[in-house]
């Protein structure tokens, strides 16, 4: 009997002990955690910045083509988490993966390129949509996405949810198929569960939709 | 690959380090005062390969001229420890006082790097793209990023504007295979990997014309 029990414990707590064991998508612990926490010095955040230009560009805006971001007045938790994630593996990103590692970077460096890239300017043209599909994207948009991205894309910094407003075209197209596919495996996993059913003509819609937002005031 | 000019080049950098040789043991029995001035060490002991105000005249051995100063200080200490490798350059620098080694990086980055007139025009062309933009596919970035416009180099990223193709076309290879890995950050080493062969010979052909100021 007692061994019946025990076994119907280990059963019905069996779920609990696995969702404790998952890390949530944005839980702060480790490097995350001392970037956070460490005061970020915009100054020397611009000499560490230096080497990223090669790809960012010097002021930060990344490449129309999206094939890399604008990085310019995105929130600092966000770029932060995201060097972080890339860092650790946690998001899948080869391309970069050796420009940040452990013999470039230290977590101080990440907090200093963070509050260094926040305070930039935000550049006044990025890559846009065909801007063919809008009234679907926006649809689209303000139905899934507006709640965590903000209603003009201007994102959440304390709840990491980046800036979406004045980025690449093909950036944003390219990252929700990843998340949506599970390739960038760092994601909210409500966004992916929100995106699961998306075709390619709503990921492009709404990407198009995104990529029209004016940048946000600062 | 022209395998005469090869030849040619393996026999006249044997005879130039059995010169070099000779001069650096000459100089060891010479007096403590010309070891003390470093424009003379220049003047007979690197000459004979970078040129008399480093200008080298020979592709494959690198111009010193104008290069930042604490890149050839750490270049010149990395061949002592052996950081980074070089036949030629061990023998050397193993002559060398350590307290030569700042004045005669102070001296060479006093020169003036003088540009080559024998880029290949066409693959110039491409090599400006690779140089201004990289390659957004392979994930090369651009080398304006760390090497500045006209490649005229900045604080731990030499000048590489107006070098030897040869030169520069070497370093990158070595850089792809490990076989040089002084490169701070491991950067160069990620960055030339991921260079097509093309794209090391273009870029190579595009920068010896730069006139880095």
């Amino acid at each position: 009997m007692k061994k019946i029990l025990a076994l119907l414990m280990v059963v019905s707590m069996w779920p609990a002990l696995v969702m404790a064991q998952t890390p949530a998508w944005n839980e702060i612990k480790g490097e995350l955690k001392e970037a956070l926490q460490a005061k970020g010095n915009p100054v020397r955040g611009e000499a560490a910045f230096q080497p990223c230009q090669g790809c960012h560009r010097k002021d930060a805006s990344g490449r129309v083509s999206g094939a890399y971001p604008r990085l310019a007045g995105q929130h600092a938790n966000v770029l932060m988490k995201q060097i972080a994630d890339i860092r650790s593996g946690r998001r899948s990103n080869v391309k970069m993966e050796p420009f940040i590692d452990d013999h470039v970077l230290t977590a101080f460096d990440i907090a200093d390129i963070a509050v260094y890239l926040e305070a930039l300017p935000i550049p006044a043209a990025n890559g846009k949509g065909p801007g063919t599909a809008l009234t679907l994207g926006k649809q689209l948009y303000d139905k899934d996405c507006a709640d965590c991205h903000g209603a003009k894309g201007e994102g959440n910094s304390a709840k990491f949810y980046p800036m979406v407003a004045a980025q690449h075209y093909r950036y944003l197209l390219r990252e929700i198929q990843y998340i949506r596919d599970g390739d960038r495996r760092n994601a909210n996993p409500d966004m992916i569960l929100l995106i699961k059913n998306y075709k390619s003509a709503d990921m492009e819609a709404v990407a198009d939709y995104m990529s029209q937002f004016a940048a946000p005031a600062k | 690959m022209n395998y005469r000019s090869i030849c040619d080049q393996k026999q006249r950098f044997h005879r130039l380090i059995g010169f070099a040789a000779a001069l650096v043991v000459g100089c060891g029995f010479a007096s403590n005062a010309m070891a003390e001035d470093a424009k003379t060490i220049a003047a007979t002991v690197c000459m004979a390969c970078h040129g008399e105000d480093g200008n080298s005249a020979i592709p494959m051995f690198p111009k010193i001229a104008g290069l930042q100063e604490s890149y050839i200080v750490k270049q010149l200490r990395d061949f002592q420890t052996g950081r980074r490798k070089s036949d030629i350059m061990a023998p050397v620098v193993a002559a060398l006082k350590q307290e030569d080694i700042v004045p005669l990086a102070v001296y060479y980055s006093a020169q003036k790097l003088k540009p080559g007139t024998d880029g290949d025009k066409k693959a110039a062309a491409f090599g400006k793209m690779v140089f201004f933009e990289g390659n957004e596919e392979s994930g090369v970035p651009a080398c304006v990023g760390c090497h500045l416009p006209g490649g005229v180099g900045y604080q731990i990223y030499p000048k590489i504007g107006g070098q030897h193709t040869t030169y520069v076309a070497q370093q990158l290879k070595n850089f792809a295979s490990g076989e040089r890995s002084n490169d701070v950050s491991r950067f160069m080493r990620v960055v030339a990997k991921r260079m097509s062969e093309e794209e090391i010979q273009s870029v190579a052909e595009y920068l010896v014309g730069l006139d880095s100021k």
